[in-house]
């Protein structure tokens, strides 16, 4: 649950511990999901495009949710 | 094409949670869950200053701004990147909007929103009074939901909740890709910052800060988004002259209507918080 009372947004340095804490209990990869998160802002900074972040998640992205329906996928991507 | 925006005048802002309240009110968000914050830019903890008290007969230097935070609605939004089953998605008019029959609860969205403007159902989400409120279906338990612009009001040409209920009109609402929009004369005119701005994200949400705008133009008892012509510079004027601002335009009586140049009354301030 978020915090209504949180006074200010969360400084990059501390977001990563942030992230892992609000995926700890889910019943999907926690890493998966923090690495994607570091991952996407990076696409949003433009430092990996989004063809680069399709591909490097693609294959863990189906290992565990049995799809891969992410926006980012470039054309002429072929699925297995 | 249309891409909404939302302009937050930080220096209008009287951190009252007028909008969080009626956004919570509107949208039906559960109790326990907020979708729309009012932040303090300033000291460590809410509605706490930042600087010191004067002292030997000096001014002090305490410091305080309102930071109203939610969806920004990034043009590069890294939580629609990251969602494996495109529940969260961006509509063609630039919203970010979860399609709550396909979330799966994963909350990778939630670690990849710099702003933490999203929020997760852990438990059966409860509404006070039980049946809910506002215009909007609840969400079930075991999804994410956040701000969407009020994107049910805007489909039928109203403003978000939060925006007409600001009372200090620090809230303005509009098309960014429509040059002579309120939005975009406002971003042209003032100083603007984006939330975050080394991420990347580019959002659709800017703040005001520095000089006071004119606000939310109230030229009439309808909704700004009802209205054809609403701009304070809708007379193809670009910005308002110094003359127009210190004399100001009261609307008066049953009529609200402004006419030729007038702009919404304003009272010039600086910089928000410096007492």
């Amino acid at each position: 649950m978020s915090d209504p009372q949180q006074p200010r947004l969360t400084p990059i340095d501390e977001w990563e511990d942030e992230a892992e804490a609000m995926l700890d209990d889910v019943e999907y990869d926690t890493d998966l999901g923090v690495q994607m998160a570091r991952d996407a802002i990076r696409v949003s900074n433009g430092e990996m495009t989004d063809a680069e972040f399709h591909e490097r998640y693609h294959e863990a992205v189906l290992d565990e949710f049995g799809e891969d329906e992410r926006p980012t996928k470039p054309e002429g991507f072929e699925d297995d | 094409m249309t891409k909404h925006g939302l302009v937050i005048d930080q220096e209008r802002c009287i951190g009252c949670q007028a909008c969080a309240v009626s956004c919570k009110q509107e949208n039906n968000v559960p109790m326990g869950q907020f979708w729309n914050r009012v932040l303090t830019e300033g000291g460590e903890k809410m509605d706490t200053p930042s600087g010191g008290y004067p002292e030997d007969g000096g001014s002090g230097s305490l410091d305080m701004q309102y930071q109203p935070t939610a969806c920004q609605h990034c043009e590069n939004a890294p939580c629609v990147k990251v969602c494996p089953v495109n529940a969260t998605y961006t509509r063609d008019d630039g919203i970010v909007e979860i399609d709550y029959d396909k979330c799966i609860g994963c909350r990778y969205c939630m670690a990849a929103c710099p702003y933490n403007a999203r929020v997760f159902n852990w438990d059966e989400p409860e509404h006070m009074p039980e049946g809910g409120t506002g215009d909007v279906e609840a969400r079930p338990q075991g999804v994410v939901e956040k701000c969407t612009f009020c994107s049910h009001r805007v489909d039928e040409g109203l403003d978000p909740a939060c925006v007409v209920n600001c009372p200090a009109d620090a809230r303005i609402f509009g098309d960014l890709d429509d040059e002579s929009s309120t939005v975009s004369k406002y971003i042209d005119t003032y100083e603007t910052d984006q939330l975050l701005e080394d991420r990347g994200t580019d959002p659709n949400t800017y703040y005001i800060s520095g000089e006071m705008s004119p606000g939310r133009p109230q030229t009439s008892d309808k909704m700004e988004s009802e209205l054809e012509d609403v701009s304070p510079w809708s007379d193809g004027d670009d910005v308002p002259s110094e003359e127009a601002d210190s004399t100001g335009a009261e609307s008066s009586g049953g009529s609200h209507s402004l006419s030729g140049g007038e702009i919404p009354y304003a009272t010039s301030a600086k910089s928000g918080g410096d007492d």
